[in-house]
């Protein structure tokens, strides 16, 4: 076939790129670039159908692209689903890229990109979109339409169930689990072919693809990118048996995620070259981000409500050579603040004292607690103390300053403190380091489990939990919506914004709070409005 | 109001040469001052002023407490990633700030030492400890005046007469063995009225003095929070001051503090004393200098042993609870530390102290010394055009960077000795 010219506008997909570009983990004079290509009508995603083709791609500093700086080729074909993913070097630093990919003579719709500043330059800001949990069953991507809206971004966080496994009629919007729009394949992904066109059809979003396309996006994975509450042996939503063994299935979602996704497996583009997730990416002697991985090495979580084995120093959710990947992240003297793209919470939350008739909502929006109100949620570093501990007790005898978790998950806004001791926090008030928790793209929370108006029901359950737990200085129970983290030498803040009802495609963006850490100070406070 | 009858020399321990002023403090008390004999005449170009500030044992954070500090902090050049540098303990960080290089060069490693040649524990304070040229000594050789206003006996002790003008520390509280800052800030006040130096050195103790008595950081919080407010008071004074009279226009205030501030419970102690002496290889063969949050080991036996007692030293105290990190002196030289250090150093982990010889040596409950009271505040800020305003640098500024910061502002090069720190002008 001979491939036609074809739409060229930022973010417009056409028939042989219908899938976007997208770029990622920016370096200082690299980043990943990415598309997927269809070059038959047979080529759908997950077919393994279609020819082996050569694509090539081109790197340019105006979006006329008459000064291109860097270009290749790639090949692809069925092997990769026909995804082209190359690191794209000999870049300046802090520059702001076009890229695009042509087969043939179709050109794909261009891509905006930046590289990361210099390892030994001083950034005066950098400001990261944060986002995690867009379930598309459940309503539209709205928060990255709105985040696609904004000029003043360096890179987009992810930290974790970028998709979702479940069929039909599973975990969809409000108490009915209704589809907003319905998964493909029409049921519960399971193969290799399954997790490839579950990208496809996530990556095939008008309002994702505009994001990819006009900033890097720097990810990891939770559970839903495999299974619900995976761990390295299985998963709550896998049988073993009926569903093939957890090794395939896990093995297959990673060779997907490889594919689809914009970042450095294993350290690199390449495909089969190992499927390591947790990485570091500098940004000058501002930022150095920490990217971590709880899904692949972490032990079974608990299963009973108050277990000895919660603290057990031999379970982990690390993993001992990620753990000691961390503790480096957390004491390497390149940048001044220590972000940890972290996918589950880390500061200590105990759910004691939510009413009894509360607990099930509450379980099915945080988590994993039994039905009798178990005091913390075993999914999250709560179920696996000992490596919390080590985290803390790394921060605080080496006297670590400006650590920041920014953390996904659990589909509602939090602002810790990070005690150094919870049992004496609230006379010391000592905190070893600070958490943001971005709310959901789309996934459900209580508002929507409980079936009440938002602003309700849920007041009396964050205000249990802030009393119970003083760290705790923010809680919204209710709201989706994305985040902007904007970090500066004197402070690092978060704005959470929130979007009106999700199964409303047009819906709109309003901040609600913004919550800042002084630097030095290891603690939140308040501040009283977004960044401009 | 100044009592110039009473100006009459006087002979005080290290001040031959050196004349005695005795002035009368805002409060009324007389403060004394010693001046070096022959102070320059002044050059008539454009006067360039500069203070540096130490507020002992602040935590960065607790900045945000002070409104005066803070004001100062945030309206001019901030280091938000500030360090004290081992061993983090009062004299050693002020010696680092005056000769812009660490103890491996200048000599002073720790508070307390064991000198082998006198075979006994010391306090490292005698003028003679330090072994290169200071930043003091540099602006008196290029014409200019100096001023140390320092609320601690050692370290008035260790600067002995380098400045050309001295304050001894007075009233001295028998506890804690420092003057309080509204007495200190009173003296540097006083100093800067009558004498004008172009650069005054002010150590201001209260808030570390409060933090060594302050139970586990709790049971005498208050007591802790009255301490900041009270040194943001006499802080403030000092701002005031200088630009009621003018002189903030053509002045730099570095502020920042030596170390930070850790708190123990008095079971989480550590005596490596009995530990290492419970060895019969190493019994009799060792000597500890106990700094607070660091234990400084040395190995008094033979030579050829050394090596061996080393290992089975640093194998011993990494086995002891509480302990973090066990360096071999020689065989880690990013330490910086120098012989003086001894053979082993020995940190404590946050929540821990150590005391030696026994476990009642150190009833202190706040200690600092050990890698958990690294992070300190540090900042540039008064009117001189030189001073960039409103910004924040992530750049790891450390106590070591004072001299060279003089340095650039004074347009004083480097001593022969050299600095390893750097200007954060």
């Amino acid at each position: 076939m001979t491939p036609r010219p074809a739409g060229r506008l930022m973010g417009m997909p056409n028939a042989y790129f219908a899938h976007g570009v997208a770029s990622g983990d920016p370096r200082p004079t690299s980043v990943v670039l990415w598309t997927r290509v269809t070059p038959t009508a047979a080529s759908k995603p997950g077919s393994g159908a279609g020819p082996e083709i050569t694509v090539t791609w081109q790197v340019s500093t105006n979006s006329s692209f008459t000064r291109i700086v860097s270009s290749g080729k790639a090949s692809t074909g069925p092997a990769r689903d026909h995804t082209v993913k190359v690191d794209a070097g000999g870049l300046q630093p802090a520059t702001t890229y076009y890229y695009r990919f042509a087969y043939g003579q179709v050109r794909s719709a261009v891509g905006r990109t930046r590289t990361a500043p210099a390892a030994a330059s001083s950034p005066a800001n950098l400001r990261f979109g944060v986002v995690s949990c867009s379930n598309l069953q459940a309503g539209w991507f709205s928060s990255y339409r709105h985040l696609a809206d904004r000029d003043d971004l360096h890179a987009i966080l992810h930290l974790g169930d970028y998709i979702y496994e479940y069929g039909p009629g599973e975990y969809g919007y409000g108490q009915g689990d209704i589809d907003i729009r319905t998964h493909e394949p029409p049921h519960e992904i399971l193969e290799l072919a399954d997790y490839r066109q579950r990208h496809a059809q996530y990556k095939r979003d008008a309002d994702l693809q505009r994001l990819h396309a006009k900033y890097a996006f720097i990810v990891t994975w939770d559970d839903h990118e495999s299974a619900n509450d995976a761990y390295e042996d299985g998963a709550e939503n896998h049988t073993a048996g009926a569903e093939g063994s957890w090794s395939a299935r896990r093995a297959a979602s990673h060779r997907a995620y490889d594919e689809w996704m914009p970042v450095r497996m294993g350290g690199t583009t390449a495909l089969g070259d190992g499927t390591q997730l947790y990485r570091r990416l500098t940004f000058g002697d501002l930022v150095e981000v920490s990217m971590l991985d709880l899904r692949t090495y972490r032990d079974k979580q608990l299963a009973a409500q108050v277990d000895p084995a919660q603290a057990d120093r031999a379970r982990s959710i690390t993993g001992r050579a990620q753990m000691d990947f961390l503790m480096e992240s957390l004491t390497r003297q390149n940048s001044q603040w220590k972000l940890v793209g972290n996918p589950v919470m880390i500061a200590p939350v105990t759910f004691a004292g939510v009413p009894r008739d509360l607990v099930k909502p509450v379980n099915d929006t945080v988590g994993l607690l039994p039905p009798e109100g178990v005091p913390y949620n075993v999914d999250q570093w709560d179920g696996y103390t000992d490596d919390r501990r080590e985290v803390f007790e790394h921060l605080r005898d080496n006297g670590v300053t400006d650590s920041l978790f920014i953390t996904g998950d659990i589909h509602s806004g939090w602002a810790c403190d990070l005690p150094a001791d919870k049992a004496t926090y609230p006379g010391t008030r000592d905190s070893v380091g600070v958490e943001f928790v971005a709310t959901s793209v789309t996934s459900g929370n209580l508002k929507d489990i409980t079936g009440t108006p938002r602003r309700t029901t849920s007041i009396a359950v964050e205000e249990i939990l802030k009393t119970n737990n003083p760290h705790i200085k923010y809680l919204n129970f209710d709201d989706h919506g994305f985040s902007v983290l904007d970090i500066t030498p004197k402070r690092a803040q978060m704005d959470w914004y929130i979007i009106g009802d999700r199964a409303v495609r047009t819906t709109g963006a309003t901040w609600t709070t913004s919550w800042a850490t002084t630097a030095g100070s290891q603690t939140v406070r308040q501040v009283d409005g977004p960044v401009a | 109001m100044r009592d110039r009858s009473d100006a009459r020399p006087m002979s005080l321990p290290g001040t031959d040469r050196r004349t005695v002023l005795k002035v009368a403090g805002a409060s009324g008390a007389a403060l004394v001052f010693s001046t070096a004999a022959g102070e320059p005449a002044r050059a008539a170009t454009a006067r360039r002023r500069a203070y540096v500030i130490v507020v002992d044992g602040c935590r960065p954070g607790e900045i945000d407490a002070m409104p005066n500090l803070k004001a100062l902090r945030d309206a001019g050049t901030w280091y938000p990633a500030a360090r004290s540098l081992p061993v983090m303990e009062t004299i050693p960080n002020h010696v680092m700030m005056m000769t812009g290089c660490r103890p491996a060069r200048n000599g002073v490693p720790a508070n307390s030492i064991y000198d082998r040649a006198a075979a006994t524990t010391r306090n490292c304070d005698r003028p003679s400890d330090i072994l290169v040229a200071t930043i003091l000594e540099q602006l008196n050789a290029s014409g200019r005046t100096t001023g140390t206003v320092l609320s601690k006996q050692y370290l008035y002790s260790v600067f002995g007469d380098r400045a050309t003008h001295r304050w001894e520390p007075f009233p001295v509280l028998p506890v804690t063995e420092h003057a309080p800052d509204a007495a200190t800030m009173g003296a540097a006040i006083a100093m800067v009225e009558e004498f004008d130096p172009d650069m005054v050195f002010v150590n201001l103790g209260d808030v570390d003095r409060v933090g060594h008595g302050d139970l586990s950081g709790t049971t005498l919080k208050l007591a802790r929070s009255a301490a900041l407010a009270s040194t943001n008071t006499q802080v403030g004074r000092f701002v005031d001051m200088l630009k009621s009279s003018g002189k903030w226009s053509s002045s730099m205030v570095v502020v920042l503090a030596d170390h930070s501030m850790d708190w123990s419970l008095p079971q989480q102690t550590i005596s490596l004393t009995s530990v290492l002496g419970a060895d019969p290889a190493l019994a009799g063969r060792f000597q500890i200098a106990q700094n607070g949050g660091a234990d400084l080991v040395y190995w008094t036996g033979a030579a050829s042993a050394r090596s061996a007692a080393l290992a089975s030293m640093r194998s011993l105290a990494l086995a002891t609870p509480g302990v973090f990190q066990a360096h071999v002196v020689t065989e880690t030289p990013s330490l910086r530390l120098g012989a003086n250090a001894g053979d082993l150093l020995v940190f404590c982990k946050a929540g821990w102290r150590f005391s030696d010889p026994g476990p009642q040596s150190n009833p202190i409950p706040g200690n600092h010394g050990h890698p958990a009271t690294e992070p300190i505040p540090f900042f540039i800020g008064g009117g001189s055009p030189q001073v960039r305003r409103g910004v924040a640098r992530s750049a790891r500024a450390h106590t070591m960077d004072v001299a060279p910061t003089l340095g650039a502002y004074f347009g004083i090069p480097a001593p022969r000795t050299g600095w390893e720190g750097s200007s954060r002008l």
